[in-house]
């Protein structure tokens, strides 16, 4: 077969590969992290203070690493599908950002108190907005406007939390002994909890505040769109993660109660996020839907106040990220080598794109919980919890999500496998994998990652046994 | 400790010889820039050197004139002061830098007039910096409104007239009520010199209206009369109608107006207010400052409101500073440590961020003629360091991390809270997201447009100053913890006036 | 050496017929002008300024017995109190007195090359002389100690300056002079009838010795009629709210230097009466004074208002500058009628303050006259690019008139501020903030014309500064505006003790 004249080979920027180095290195660091994380150890840096007593400060605790270590492999992947899907146009400035926000995502998972938090959260966030209105087509600016609303927004909240926090006891770190007390008094404490849940949950995807969401994954590029869900989105969980636990505590959350309304909220987010997906014909439009819904599944297993469901909750942010990123980039692939965005347009796909839609349905099945894949690790841990907490109600949810996302993703593997194709509408075009290594091998591995997440889940090093020491201590 | 040290008035006399020395042999390009950027360094020099000392603990002291017994023109240097005279000389370098550049076209006799008042105009900035008294105060915030004057009117069409004659008619009145405070707080404490906690305070006066002490609707005259004689150049709503009108003028003298001097000077005479003449302990006990806070939230979102209606970029701005520039004056009336430090602070946080947008929008003007947003789709790839710069500025006013705007933001919520007034924190979020709302789009424009037209290279003269200003932006938010630098001056600052409330 | 000059000036000082030579400089100057005009045409400039300037040296040993000794009689041919003249030197007259003395030197100085231009050739004699006899006028009423005197001096004073208004020949001057003239008959006929009232009544008109005996009187309704009187005819000779009608033509048809002395000086005259009407009357308790003060009060103050706004409004330099007048007019009266101490000490203050910078302004405004025959503001325009230095001046007096502190404005009108507070009656100093800020926009108004305005005449396009002679007291006037506004702590404290012993004397 010649090479496809409709797909031009994009000329190499040069910077390229020095920042796929570059990229090597930190993912070499984050993961040279992982056997002091193991042994319990949370060494401090303090960077620069903002105002009196208001410390900009990084403190790398296992909760922190098992977070880089997750995302910054997602970084290195993103990066080389970039080099084949990023076309010349604004280039310079998506690499810039690109790589900027990797040092922001570390401040996030490293931050040592709310407020440093706060900070490289709200410039992750901004900074965001470049690589959401990427492509600068009319849809992207729409999404990037609405994307950029809902974080100042759900920024401002969180801003006004952290004051409060801050005023009431001060900046202090990040610590198993949580922050807040009871005697601060009911009006205060709720006060931060709602703003600073409807903060990180506008981030988290967290139903109803998600509007942006389905928006915003479909305009920006596939590399992006992984990274946003894999990563972004997985930030808003992970500032709900600091909350609870570290800044409420479990038992003061007892105490309180809150959670009584949290995790129906998150119940019907998983639900009626998946319904939603469904009835999606644009492919990466389902995928969005379907983020929220997983999504939902770990502000859910947080909100359910229980050891073992806050491993899950940890182990499903690395194994969703790892999932959601393999399923973005066949999103892309799909876009790119055979134009295609809607379901309804895959028929017979699979022909000719046969290690996409090998992925990609290595990347469903683990989404629905198939095992020995990631997803179902996570979702026995989560399955596990719940009974352990005693709330079986919510496990019929976790299934129930479980079966829609077999709902949602199985027919787009139908479609692409066996349905006819309409030969007249492809036929002329050279629809091939071929010339498209830079995209295919980050995605290949991505999916080797779901399958590895899965099958040597216990191995020591890996998100497992990193969530149980990161845990640990708030229990 | 006072000392007395004739340098307040030196760096006074700097700036009025070159005023004069402008007027008077400014006719000749070389001169004119010598003059003027000499006398900015210099000045720079001077003040700086008056930090040390000062954050030391020393208060520098210099008496002029005595006329009627008791009532003087004289200069000390406390922290508060030395802040604004600090802010407003060092915003002056890069003003005059990139006035040298905006003014080059023009004819020299209108140069020769635009920077000799300019200097007058900064000279009368550093007199309220460094006013000993009330009236010292006075006089230099009306040499100030004179001076002003001409630069408003500079380019001498008939809107400029206009607009001049709005802006006197303004600030004359706010002046005549100074005025008139000036006349109740003599009569009510018997002085006028700054440097007590709380002039008013000491002691029980007699009434200024006769019959008794000093009762709480007397001291509220006083205070309605100077806060909103001082209000009117600090642009509070209802009093602001003449900062957009005043839009007319060339850019540098926008930047005079709004980040130099006249609006700072404005607000600096409310914290005075606060700070020296009613002093906390007595406003603690009044209240009053409740009424200016729910004034300045006003302002605050009202000005946001009617910023995010204009679709001239100029007047955008102009409304912004209605709106930024009552953070200060809600800071200050929260009475407590952290919104006392902030209010001193916003001053230079707002002035440098409000510069750096006027010098990008003098730049877009003098490049292309443009002045209304919906004009400048895609300048942002015609003009990359100046938008940038700008970015910079308006993601500063909304308050994102590592920005000036964002301590302000942090500190005044968290003045807020002390004052147990979680209300205000809410302001300052909402008006947080009110300049995201009209900054945005015109960045968005800026960037994501296609470009239309030609823009000429606006050149280093001009680029240079918007760059220096978008660089101490960050600076200001980043370097909170490091001696001698803004902020550390600013919050030894407050904790010297709330030093005096403990003792 | 200081020991020394002490000694020989207190002994210049003590000199007793320093009064009687102050009187007679002038007087006598004046007669001897037409002479000398006579015989050597050209010296009677320099005639007139020799005699402004000797008098002006005759008022230092003066003011120094005044600040060493106290107020001071001088009485003439050696009769007793009651029945003999007496001139008598207290604060007041000192400071009536001394705004003569400074001013007139520069006036005359001013007046050599002006008048050869203003007034015709053949009426300079006249003009000299009625200038002379009207400085010698004001003088007289200053330190007169008696009614019947008060009353001559106020006539010599009154006469001279109809003539002076006149004398420059236009007939525009010649209307406003004969105004004047009718109005100034009425007030001159009130005063005389009120003196001699007050004769019949007492049987004296040594000042000091009527008010002593009015109080025993028991005839309420002459007493009324008296005071009435006076206060009426002093009103128009001060030109206050509602009777100001007259002078704004006057002032603003003389002559540059005329309308300088007129504004300055004479309508001062009717202040000082006013001073005078109230020491007689103060003791008098059938007459309630604070009723009279009351009324005055409200006076003032509307005429501040009322000249300040119709100032306002004008086109002409000059009328501009004499409803200015009415204006600081109303500022005295309202600060002596408030009756507190600071009230009065402003008031005392601005009497002579703005004598000062009302002389620099309408000097300065007859040099743009002189130059470019050009009245208006808008026929002026841009002038201060053409004629910097006279425009700076007269720039400085406009910022005086305002009130700008540190110039010799501001004194006064903070004093009077004070004053009102003090009396606990805030609406006043209210005013007075209110009647500086309307000050300010007329203000703004002749500086906006004169620099900021592009010259259309061609008159203003070619002017240059006046001559040296004429440039140099206009400057040195403008200087002292600032200057005197500077030094305002030793008039002020010269004035406390009088103020103090003039409500003393009522109370």
């Amino acid at each position: 077969m010649t090479q496809p004249q409709n797909i031009p080979k994009i000329p190499a920027a040069g910077y390229e590969l020095p920042l796929m180095l570059l990229t090597g290195l930190i993912i070499a660091g984050c993961w040279a992290l992982i056997p002091g994380a193991l042994a319990g150890r949370a060494p401090e840096f303090s960077l620069l203070q903002l105002a009196p007593g208001a410390w900009l400060l990084l403190r790398i605790d296992p909760l922190g690493v098992l977070f880089t270590a997750t995302i910054t492999p997602l970084w290195l992947l993103a990066l080389i599908y970039s080099r084949g899907y990023i076309g010349t146009a604004h280039r310079d400035r998506y690499y810039l950002v690109l790589m900027l926000s990797l040092p922001l995502a570390l401040g996030v998972a490293w931050a040592g108190n709310l407020l440093t938090l706060l900070v490289f959260y709200e410039l992750l966030s901004v900074l965001s907005y470049l690589l959401v209105v990427h492509e600068e087509t009319p849809t992207a600016k729409a999404a990037a406007a609405k994307y950029i609303v809902y974080v100042l927004v759900g920024g401002s909240c969180i801003l006004l939390g952290v004051v409060l926090v801050f005023y009431l006891v001060g900046g202090q770190t990040f610590a198993a002994e949580p922050m807040l007390h009871a005697g601060l008094g009911w009006g205060y404490l709720t006060a931060i909890f709602v703003t600073l849940l409807a903060g990180f949950g506008v981030k988290a995807a967290l139903v109803p505040l998600h509007g942006w969401v389905p928006d915003a994954h479909p305009a920006a590029p596939a590399p992006f769109s992984a990274l946003l869900s894999g990563v972004l989105v997985a930030t808003g969980a992970f500032g709900i993660i600091r909350v609870t636990h570290q800044v409420f505590g479990v038992e003061l959350l007892r105490e309180l109660g809150f959670m009584h309304w949290v995790s129906p909220l998150a119940a019907i987010g998983v639900l009626a996020a998946a319904v939603a997906a469904a009835r999606q014909d644009d492919l990466k439009r389902r995928l969005a839907y379907s983020t929220i819904s997983q999504l939902g599944y770990i502000t859910l297993a947080i909100s359910l106040l229980g050891q073992e469901l806050l491993v899950g909750a940890l182990l499903h942010i690395s194994n969703h990220a790892m999932m959601k990123a393999t399923l973005f980039f066949c999103a892309g692939l799909l876009l790119r080598r055979a134009g295609v965005r809607r379901v309804s347009e895959m028929a017979g796909l699979a022909r000719r794109l046969p290690w996409t839609m090998a992925a990609f349905t290595l990347a469903a099945l683990g989404m629905i919980g198939v095992p020995p894949l990631a997803g179902f690790i996570s979702k026995w841990v989560l399955g596990m919890g719940t009974l352990a907490t005693g709330q079986p109600l919510y496990l019929l949810v976790f299934m129930g999500g479980s079966l829609l996302a077999a709902a949602y993703l199985l027919p787009v593997v139908y479609i692409a496998y066996f349905r006819e194709p309409v030969e007249e509408e492809w036929k002329n075009k050279a629809i091939t994998e071929r010339g498209a290594g830079w995209m295919l091998i980050p995605t290949l591995l991505a999916a080797a990652a779901t399958v590895i997440l899965g099958v040597a889940a216990t191995a020591p090093g890996l998100p497992l046994s990193l969530a149980r020491v990161a845990v640990s201590p708030f229990w | 400790m006072e000392i007395v040290d004739p340098r307040p008035l030196l760096a006074l006399g700097i700036s009025l010889a070159c005023a004069l020395l402008v007027f008077a042999t400014g006719r000749h390009y070389g001169r004119r820039v010598l003059w003027s950027m000499g006398a900015a360094l210099l000045k720079f020099g001077v003040v700086i050197s008056l930090l040390p000392g000062a954050m030391a603990g020393e208060v520098y002291l210099f008496r002029l004139v005595e006329f009627p017994p008791g009532v003087g023109i004289g200069f000390r240097v406390d922290l508060m002061g030395l802040f604004f005279a600090l802010v407003s000389s060092t915003l002056w370098i890069f003003t005059t830098i990139y006035a040298i550049g905006y003014m080059r076209g023009e004819a020299d006799r209108a140069q020769v007039r635009f920077f000799g008042f300019f200097a007058l105009c900064v000279a009368a900035t550093v007199g309220i910096a460094f006013a000993e008294n009330l009236l010292t105060l006075f006089i230099f915030y009306e040499l100030l409104t004179v001076c002003t004057y001409p630069l408003v009117i500079h380019k001498e069409t008939p809107a400029a007239l206009k607009a001049g004659r709005k802006y006197l008619i303004y600030t004359l009145g706010g002046g005549g009520l100074v005025l008139l405070g000036l006349v109740l707080v003599q009569h009510a404490a018997g002085t006028l010199s700054f440097g007590q906690t709380g002039l008013l305070a000491a002691g029980a006066h007699d009434g200024p209206l006769g019959g008794g002490p000093l009762g709480g609707g007397q001291l509220g005259l006083i205070f309605a009369v100077l806060v909103l004689g001082f209000g009117v150049k600090a642009a509070v709503m209802p009093l602001h109608g003449w900062l957009p009108s005043a839009m007319v003028a060339p850019t540098p003298v926008s930047a005079l107006l709004h980040a130099v001097a006249v609006v700072k000077a404005g607000a600096f005479g409310i914290l005075r207010v606060i700070y020296d003449i009613f002093g906390l302990e007595l406003l603690a006990q009044l209240n009053f400052t409740q009424a200016l806070a729910w004034l300045a939230v006003v302002s605050i979102i009202g000005g946001s409101l009617l910023a995010w209606r204009q679709v001239n970029l100029k007047r955008r701005l102009a409304y912004s500073t209605v709106s930024q520039v009552s953070y200060i004056l809600l800071a200050a009336s929260l009475l407590n440590p952290t919104a006392t430090v902030v209010a001193i602070m916003h001053l230079a946080n707002q002035g440098f961020a409000k510069i750096t947008m006027f010098f990008v929008a003098g730049a877009i003007e003098q490049g292309s003629g443009r002045t209304e947003i919906n004009q400048l789709d895609g300048i942002g790839r015609q003009m990359p360091w100046s938008l940038a710069a700008f970015t910079v500025a308006a993601l500063s006013f909304i308050g994102v991390p590592l920005l000036a705007g964002f301590l302000t933001k942090w500190l005044v919520i968290l003045g807020a809270l002390e004052g147990e007034a979680w209300w205000f924190a809410a302001v300052m979020v909402i008006s947080g997201l009110l300049n995201a709302v009209y900054w945005l789009p015109v960045v968005y424009r800026a960037y994501f447009r296609p470009v239309t037209g030609v823009v000429a290279d606006p050149g280093w003269l001009l680029r240079g100053p918007i760059i220096a200003c978008a660089a101490f932006v960050v600076l200001l938010g980043t370097t909170a913890h490091f001696h001698l630098l803004p902020f550390s001056v600013a919050s030894e600052a407050a904790r010297v006036i709330w030093a005096e409330v403990a003792n | 050496m200081a020991a020394a000059l002490t000694v020989s000036w207190s002994a210049l000082a003590a000199w007793p017929h320093w009064l009687i030579v102050l009187i007679l400089l002038p007087l006598g100057g004046a007669v001897l002008t037409p002479a000398l005009y006579a015989l050597q045409r050209r010296l009677v400039p320099w005639w007139a300024l020799l005699v402004a300037g000797l008098t002006a040296l005759t008022v230092l040993p003066l003011l120094w017995r005044l600040a060493h000794e106290g107020p001071f009689s001088y009485l003439p041919g050696g009769w007793a109190r009651p029945y003999g003249v007496e001139l008598r030197f207290d604060e007041f007259a000192a400071l009536l007195a001394a705004a003569v003395a400074l001013l007139a030197p520069p006036v005359l100085l001013f007046s050599r090359r002006y008048a050869a231009r203003a007034v015709p050739a053949g009426r300079l004699p006249f003009y000299y002389t009625l200038l002379l006899l009207n400085l010698g006028g004001l003088l007289g009423l200053a330190i007169t100690a008696d009614l019947f005197n008060l009353f001559v001096f106020l006539e010599v004073v009154s006469l001279s300056a109809y003539a002076l208004v006149a004398v420059g020949g236009r007939p525009v001057a010649e209307l406003a002079a004969f105004k004047y003239l009718l109005m100034g008959a009425i007030s001159s006929l009130l005063i005389l009838l009120a003196v001699g009232i007050l004769f019949a009544l007492t049987g004296s008109l040594n000042m000091a010795d009527v008010a002593q005996r009015l109080p025993a009187l028991a005839t309420p309704a002459a007493l009324t009629l008296a005071a009435a009187a006076l206060l009426v005819g002093f009103m128009l000779k001060a030109a206050l709210f509602p009777l100001h009608n007259w002078l704004p033509e006057a002032h603003a048809s003389a002559p540059g230097a005329v309308s300088a002395v007129l504004s300055g000086l004479v309508v001062k005259a009717g202040i000082i009466g006013l001073v005078r009407t109230y020491q007689l009357f103060a003791g008098v308790e059938l007459l309630d004074t604070a009723n009279l003060g009351a009324i005055l009060v409200w006076l003032g103050a509307a005429s501040v208002v009322m000249g300040s706004f119709f100032a306002v409004f004008q086109h002409d330099l000059k009328l501009m500058l004499a409803y200015s007048t009415i204006t600081n007019i109303g500022y005295i009266v309202m600060g002596w009628a408030l009756a507190s101490p600071q009230a009065m000490l402003g008031a005392s203050l601005h009497l002579f303050n703005h004598a000062l910078i009302k002389t620099t302004l309408f000097l300065a405004a007859g040099a743009l006259i002189y130059r470019t025959g050009l009245r208006t503001l808008e026929e002026l325009r841009g002038i201060g690019r053409t004629m910097p230095l006279n425009c700076a001046a007269l720039a400085l007096g406009a910022l005086a008139i305002v009130g700008v502190p540190p110039t010799a404005g501001f004194v006064g009108k903070w004093f009077i501020a004070l004053g009102a507070l003090q009396a606990g009656r805030p609406f006043f100093a209210l005013v007075v903030v209110f009647g500086a800020l309307l000050a300010a926009v007329y203000y703004v108004r002749i500086i906006n014309a004169f620099y900021f305005r592009e010259p259309e005449q061609k008159a203003v396009v070619t002017a240059r500064e006046v001559p040296w002679s004429m440039l140099a007291p206009v400057l040195l006037l403008a200087l002292l505006c600032l200057g005197i506004g500077l030094l305002a702590r030793l008039p002020v404290e010269f004035l406390e003790p009088a103020v103090a012993r003039l409500l003393d004397g009522r109370s």
